[in-house]
């Protein structure tokens, strides 16, 4: 086989892995289009017939939608700003220096990483309760996702901040900058892409949480979208149209700034999880 | 005093601060649950002794009622299954796929991003998604299934107390699976070309090259790509809230989904907090080794 022969016939089965890979997606979409007759047609119909764009509109009235997304973005909004606020600097200094005590520091960061969410809640939840933190609970599911999100961006970040040559900021100090100023001027500038993506990423975490706020938030004005999901299917478990019009709402504006940045969010997620 | 101000603005100071900031943080909201988490496993928390930080005194009473009860083997049973069939799924999976991608053709990086679409996506929603297509009358799944004539009645996926676990397996290997690919594509890029062109003027078939020169280059990723899985799986809960509920019956309960369900369905944080404690000493160990095999990985 000549070079061209190959590369195209790896491109088409490239294609079509992507395709088999990416159905469930297409099915949301197509899903949330049809009409309550149409999703329950035997064979499934692949094709949507003329789409229902009116699904969308009903599900947004009907479920609630703009108050459960400003919650989700409440929530990932706070997660986000205690995470980077708090983290960025840490990852900062495990990336500039090599010692015992940064290699204890990382070490810890790296075990409480792994800690699962649904494990952790228990002993969080019984302790906030007792600290009354309750009375706030979307303040308080922020403060507990932030200390799984922190690690994960610390990591992401030492990542970025190790690509700044040192001898830029010590050309800085040089010149008579503080370290402060130092930081601020010439590290934050040029390690900004990684802490953007790194933020990114805790964003979206943060946009999709659901073990703290099912655990933590028992006031349904209160509630992300993911709770409201659920709180959407059980009652309607055969609307599947108006599900999944609920789902493509919720995970299309991540799809899409995935789509945008997909180049960066890859190159960010590899060069944290295994250095 | 000043003399700290300056530390702080100018000197080692500034540094100290900066990731105790950090590290005090991750003690209250992660090293401090993780002691008291052992405490009130001793201890009778519910409903009416919630609001307080001391709770009456259980010994290892809710280690008892943990053991003895009958659904811990089965849960147990469970919890290994769905671990080890979705690592081994979705790192075999995601070899092949990152082994193909990495052949050189037009778009190969591209194409191969898109795979990433569905790790950004909420656990939840993803859940629900294959909530749908698993249906048991409806389902696109059972359909495609019954046309290629691997089945011929609908399988009820989640309903039906032999194949629950593997409805939310299914989906949890589709969830997994890009990310393993993306880890061991790292690996492969990292593998010098040079290695194979000698291999291949040698004469040593795809196969012989794939043994003697892929697999032990890829032996730390490998590592860490397989701990991380365990890692993650042992992690996974969304997809559990969103396709069976750990039911019908149970029978598709794992240790992380039970824990939550002692502490929130039934109310019971000192059981919930037996589980937890034990399910978190099996995390931490796992992690032990995949913090070890980066280290040796980094320091090469």
């Amino acid at each position: 086989m000549s070079g061209a022969v190959t590369n195209r016939v790896l491109l088409a089965v490239a294609l079509a892995l992507a395709a088999v890979y990416l159905f469930p997606l297409y099915w949301m979409y197509v899903t949330s289009l049809k009409t309550q007759s149409s999703i329950f047609a035997v064979p499934p119909e692949f094709l949507p017939g003329a789409p229902q764009w009116d699904n969308y509109a009903t599900i947004w009235e009907v479920a609630n939608i703009p108050r459960y997304i400003g919650n989700s973005l409440v929530i990932a909004s706070g997660v986000t700003l205690i995470t980077a606020l708090i983290g960025s600097g840490c990852a900062y200094v495990l990336a500039r220096y090599r010692n015992g005590w940064i290699d204890a520091a990382l070490f810890a960061v790296l075990m409480l990483q792994v800690l699962p969410p649904s494990l952790m809640v228990t002993p969080i939840f019984v302790g906030f309760a007792s600290v009354g933190l309750l009375e706030y609970p979307r303040f308080a599911t922020i403060l507990a996702f932030s200390a799984k999100t922190m690690p994960f961006f610390v990591i992401l970040c030492r990542a970025a901040f190790m690509t700044v040559p040192r001898e830029l900021e010590e050309a800085a100090l040089v010149d008579g900058n503080s370290r402060v100023g130092a930081f601020f001027m010439i590290v934050l500038p040029l390690a900004r892409n990684g802490l953007l993506i790194s933020a990114l990423l805790v964003f979206m975490n943060g946009f999709g949480e659901y073990v703290y706020s099912a655990s933590i938030i028992a006031d349904n004005r209160l509630q992300p979208a993911s709770i409201g999901m659920t709180n959407f299917l059980q009652p309607n478990v055969v609307n599947w149209n108006a599900i999944m019009a609920f789902a493509a709402t919720y995970v299309t504006p991540i799809l899409a700034a995935f789509v945008l940045l997909q180049r960066q969010i890859v190159n960010g997620l590899t060069a944290g999880a295994l250095k | 005093m000043t003399r700290i101000l300056r530390s702080l603005r100018d000197g080692i100071g500034f540094d100290v601060m900066l990731v105790i900031i950090a590290l005090s943080y991750l003690l209250v909201f992660a090293g401090l649950p993780l002691i008291y988490n052992v405490i009130i496993s001793f201890q009778t928390v519910d409903v009416f002794s919630l609001g307080t930080l001391w709770h009456p005194n259980a010994g290892f009473d809710n280690y008892r009622a943990i053991f003895d009860d009958p659904l811990a083997g089965r849960v147990l049973w469970q919890t290994i299954v769905f671990t080890l069939g979705s690592v081994a799924l979705q790192f075999t999976l995601g070899f092949a796929l990152a082994l193909f991608f990495h052949q050189n053709f037009t778009g190969a990086t591209w194409i191969r991003g898109l795979f990433l679409a569905a790790w950004v996506m909420p656990g939840l929603v993803v859940g629900v998604l294959w909530n749908w297509l698993l249906s048991g009358d409806f389902g696109v799944i059972n359909h495609l299934l019954e046309s290629f004539g691997l089945i011929e009645d609908p399988v009820f996926w989640r309903s039906n107390v032999e194949t629950s676990l593997y409805a939310v397996l299914i989906a949890n290997i589709w969830y997994g699976t890009p990310f393993n690919m993306i880890l061991l594509a790292v690996g492969l890029a990292a593998i010098p070309g040079d290695l194979y062109e000698a291999a291949e003027l040698d004469g040593a078939n795809a196969f012989q090259r794939f043994w003697t020169i892929t697999l032990p280059m890829m032996r730390a990723t490998i590592g860490a790509v397989l701990a991380l899985g365990i890692i993650f799986t042992l992690q996974q809960f969304d997809l559990f809230a969103a396709i069976t509920q750990g039911g019908p019956a149970g029978s598709s309960t794992v240790a992380q989904y039970w824990s939550w369900q002692l502490s929130f369905r039934e109310f019971d944080f000192g059981r919930g907090a037996v589980i937890s404690v034990l399910m978190i000493i099996v995390v931490l160990f796992v992690s032990l080794i995949y913090v070890r095999s980066t280290k040796a990985e980094t320091q090469l």
